[in-house]
């Protein structure tokens, strides 16, 4: 059976360049009955829109609708709703709820406004577990196993008959779904999810049927398979997400063979489709941080399809590029492509592939920002798209908002800040010239790329979308030219938006050549002994540490804040004390460098004690802003704005949010 | 260069050694606040093994990150974490291989706790009751967590006056 707008599509395809690009993403696929008209599918991941007790808000379904947009006829899928009353399987505070028909409502208005972008529906069923119980303040699972994480609440042993009637909560939920109109049904068994936690030998520790050998401990997920199946219209395919590498084996968790093996018993128990993923959220090992390689995850679904899965498979993690995805699928590896965070980033990723703009790709620098965020209860948010979540308000896109009186805005400094203000400014109408000191655009970035871990996807991902939307809307660029006051004085433009950055700071009475900036050792422009103290522990300095550790340097950092990158997100942040441990990197963090001596420094701690660390050579990565413009437009009596580092030196986050708020209120 | 590495580690030896008392005479005014205002219903080894009892979850939830039973030496590491723990409390305490690969001896050559115990009111008995409640909840939430049948047991305890306390910590088979 065709999906609803198949042939539209298909026909559509014909005249997209994508299409010709990526003959094998943007081919038909049919899972179970269901032909789909391309090979694209938008995975569900929470976002904490919702209400606190689970009705479907606008600002949700807005958010949906972008990315059902954004799928190109593909599958768009809502994020996994809660199945019971008490809420034990919450695992995040704006999860939506089918656990009572007054959810109908709220469903159906989802299923609709993604058919309405003529994507199909996907519903996905999603009883949290071990990390659930968000709000009932206790999860619920197969065995109470102590949390390893603290985050997570306290873990009750479900009683044969809740097990029992958690398989009837989860078919109850289906019915809500297929009556709100949903297309697919989907049920997600993945990162330590209450189906999950059935399956591990690790989490699942019960005697009675549910629990023992690999078969027992599948007869919850199985139970929930048939049942579920028994209750939706027999021509609405069935996806399970089911995790391929528990990633679990420092506490005896399943081995790859039997997670492998529960592939082959979801699809003998009716799914017509698996959506492989790796790793729990209590693994310890990174899986979709910017450190883990694009592409490298596409030895499981292989070894899967060797293990004798015949269901098509779809798969998503650090699957980012539709170029990677197209062979994927032309090799026969998966047989469609799942994303996720990309589509955060970007809702409208993969139309745009198909569209043949690829420039005006936001691309997700793997942060995992949104994550952070969703653990501690906040509404979703991405790093790079500063539109995420605001998709319900018009006024959020500077297309909405021309203005009537078109300026000349001077924007000073081509880094992430600076360009993010002028394009928005430029599709706002204004007239926009660029100015930069350097001879390339970058700004700050142009360092931070230089660190090790894929650090340069920050300024790629930055600079040349930053680039491409500036050219397109015909803004001047004026590279190799330092804007003064006396320049401000005398051309007098209407408006100066300053993202001119930071400067690394040499501290006062720090003098000798072994003393150098952090541009000049992460540049290699002066010569440097084998011990280097680095003078800072923010992100920069980070980055600078390890990309001289790599360069075989013995490096320490000192600095003011507690612990080292707290400017980095929690859910990455643990990436980078890691990567410091690994590369043998020492961080004294609360201190400061008392004095410096031949061939050592003398650290002091907050509380006063001190002690020496060898120093051959010195480098200071603290920044001040740079805002030296912000006199001569207030004695000019021009409008001006202070953006990014400019005003206080932070990531690239808060750069492009603030260049593009910027571009947007000029 | 002005720099003095045996005055500043020996502060800093001092103001550690003060952190360690500091943190015992926390404990027990703590206990004798609980006792002060359950009154005459108050039993002092219920008090005392409960508050252990609580010490035990959470030292064993600091111990999950860091069990990692892929590691062939796993029970040394947390016997390792156990050394810590009564490191930092006060104690000089050792571990010795037991009598096969499955065993661990802990010994406590050296104890501040029956000491504070004393000045404070407590009795022996709770002193070492408490303290192995404190260990068996830490093993057992430990157990439950690894799915491995780890053990705990005290051979010798300095409150009774037996000269060390001494624990074998193990793995059934």
């Amino acid at each position: 059976m065709k999906s609803k707008y198949f042939d539209e599509w298909r026909a559509k395809y014909e005249t997209m360049p994508g299409a010709k690009k990526y003959p094998h993403v943007f081919s038909p696929i049919t899972i179970g009955k269901l032909e789909i008209p391309n090979r694209v599918k938008y995975a569900a991941t929470e976002d904490n829109l919702n209400t606190h007790d689970g009705f479907i808000t606008k600002e949700d379904i807005a958010y949906m609708a972008a990315r059902a947009k954004g799928v190109a006829g593909g599958i768009c899928t809502m994020q996994g709703v809660t199945t019971d009353e008490t809420r034990k399987g919450q695992g995040y505070l704006g999860q939506a709820c089918a656990a009572d028909r007054k959810f109908l409502p709220g469903l159906t208005e989802m299923a609709n406004a993604i058919k309405g972008e003529k994507a199909v529906s996907n519903y996905q069923l999603m009883h949290c577990g071990r990390v659930g119980g968000h709000w009932a303040g206790v999860a619920e699972g197969p065995s109470a196993i102590p949390q390893r994480l603290r985050l997570f609440e306290p873990v009750e042993e479900m009683s044969h008959a809740r097990v029992i009637q958690c398989i009837d909560e989860h078919a109850f939920a289906a019915e809500i779904g297929v009556e709100a109109g949903f297309e697919i049904m989907e049920i997600s068994g993945i990162v330590g999810y209450l189906l999950s936690n059935f399956l591990n030998t690790y989490t699942n520790r019960r005697t009675d049927e549910f629990g023992g050998d690999l078969e027992a401990r599948f007869k919850f997920v199985g139970d929930i398979i048939r049942k579920v199946k028994s209750v939706i219209p027999d021509d609405m395919p069935l996806i399970i997400r089911l995790c391929a590498w528990e990633q679990l084996d420092d506490v005896d968790g399943n081995t790859m063979e039997e997670s492998l093996q529960t592939y082959l018993m979801a699809a003998e128990a009716g799914v017509d489709s698996i959506s492989i993923t790796v790793g729990w959220q209590e693994s310890t090992v990174p899986v979709i941080s910017r450190d883990v390689d694009k592409g490298s995850w596409l030895w499981v679904p292989k070894k899967a399809k060797e293990f004798g899965l015949k269901v098509p498979v779809s798969m998503a993690y650090r699957l980012f590029e539709a170029e990677m995805a197209d062979k994927a699928i032309a090799d026969g590896v998966i047989d469609y492509w799942e994303n996720c965070r990309p589509q955060i980033a970007d809702p409208h990723m993969p139309l745009k592939f198909l569209e043949g703009r690829e420039e005006d790709i936001r691309w997700c620098v793997a942060c995992n920002v949104c994550l952070a965020r969703l653990f501690r209860d906040a509404p979703m948010t991405c790093y790079i798209n500063p539109t995420c979540a605001h998709e319900s308000q018009p006024d959020w896109y500077p297309e909405n908002v021309h203005t009537d009186d078109p300026k000349d805005v001077w924007v000073v400094g081509a880094g992430v800040s600076g360009l993010e203000a002028a394009w928005t400014a430029a599709e706002r109408g204004h007239n926009v010239t660029v100015f930069d000191k350097n001879a390339e655009p970058g700004g700050t970035l142009l360092d931070a790329r230089q660190a090790p871990y894929n650090d340069y996807e920050l300024y790629e991902v930055t600079t040349n979308f930053g680039m491409a939307q500036c050219q397109k809307r015909d803004v001047e660029f004026k590279f190799n030219t330092e804007v003064t006051a006396d320049m401000i004085a005398d051309e007098l433009p209407d408006a100066v938006v300053i993202a001119t950055g930071a400067d690394y700071v040499k501290p006062e009475g720090w003098e000798g050549d072994n003393i150098i900036s952090l541009h000049e050792a992460i540049n290699d422009l002066k010569p440097m002994g084998d011990n280097v103290v680095i003078w800072g522990n923010k992100k920069p300095a980070i980055g600078c540490a390890l990309a001289l550790a790599k360069k075989g340097k013995k490096v320490t950092i000192v600095g003011e804040e507690r612990s080292a990158g707290k400017d980095i997100n929690p859910s990455f942040r643990w990436r980078y004390n890691i990567f410091l441990a690994q590369n043998g990197v020492k961080a004294y963090n609360d201190a400061t460098i008392k004095e410096i001596g031949d061939g050592q420094v003398i650290v002091r701690y907050y509380d006063g004690v001190k002690f020496p660390v060898k120093a051959d050579t010195i480098v200071y990565a603290e920044r001040e802003s740079n805002n030296a413009l912000r006199e001569a437009c207030q004695e000019n009596g021009i409008e001006f704005r202070l953006i990014g580092d400019a005003a206080i030196p932070r990531g690239v986050s808060g750069a492009v949010h603030d260049g593009y708020k910027t571009g947007l209120r000029i | 260069m002005a720099f003095d590495a045996e005055r500043e580690i020996t502060s800093l030896w001092r103001a550690f050694h003060g952190t360690q008392d500091d943190g015992r005479r926390f404990f027990y005014l703590w206990r004798q606040t609980a006792l002060q205002l359950l009154g005459d219903k108050a039993d002092p080894m219920e008090v005392a093994l409960k508050a252990w009892e609580n010490i035990g979850i959470d030292t064993a939830k600091s111990y999950f990150p860091r069990t990692n039973l892929s590691k062939p030496n796993w029970l040394q590491a947390i016997a390792s974490n156990f050394v810590a723990t009564w490191m930092m409390r006060g104690a000089k305490i050792r571990m010795e291989k037991g009598a096969n690969d499955n065993e661990i001896l802990l010994i406590w050559d050296r104890c501040p706790f029956p000491t504070t115990a004393k000045q404070y009111g407590a009795s022996m008995e709770e002193d070492v009751q408490g303290c192995d409640k404190g260990l068996q909840t830490t093993v057992e939430q430990l157990a439950l967590f690894t799915n491995k049948k780890l053990k705990i047991e005290t051979l010798k305890a300095i409150p009774r006056g037996e000269g060390a306390c001494v624990r074998r910590l193990w793995v059934e088979e």
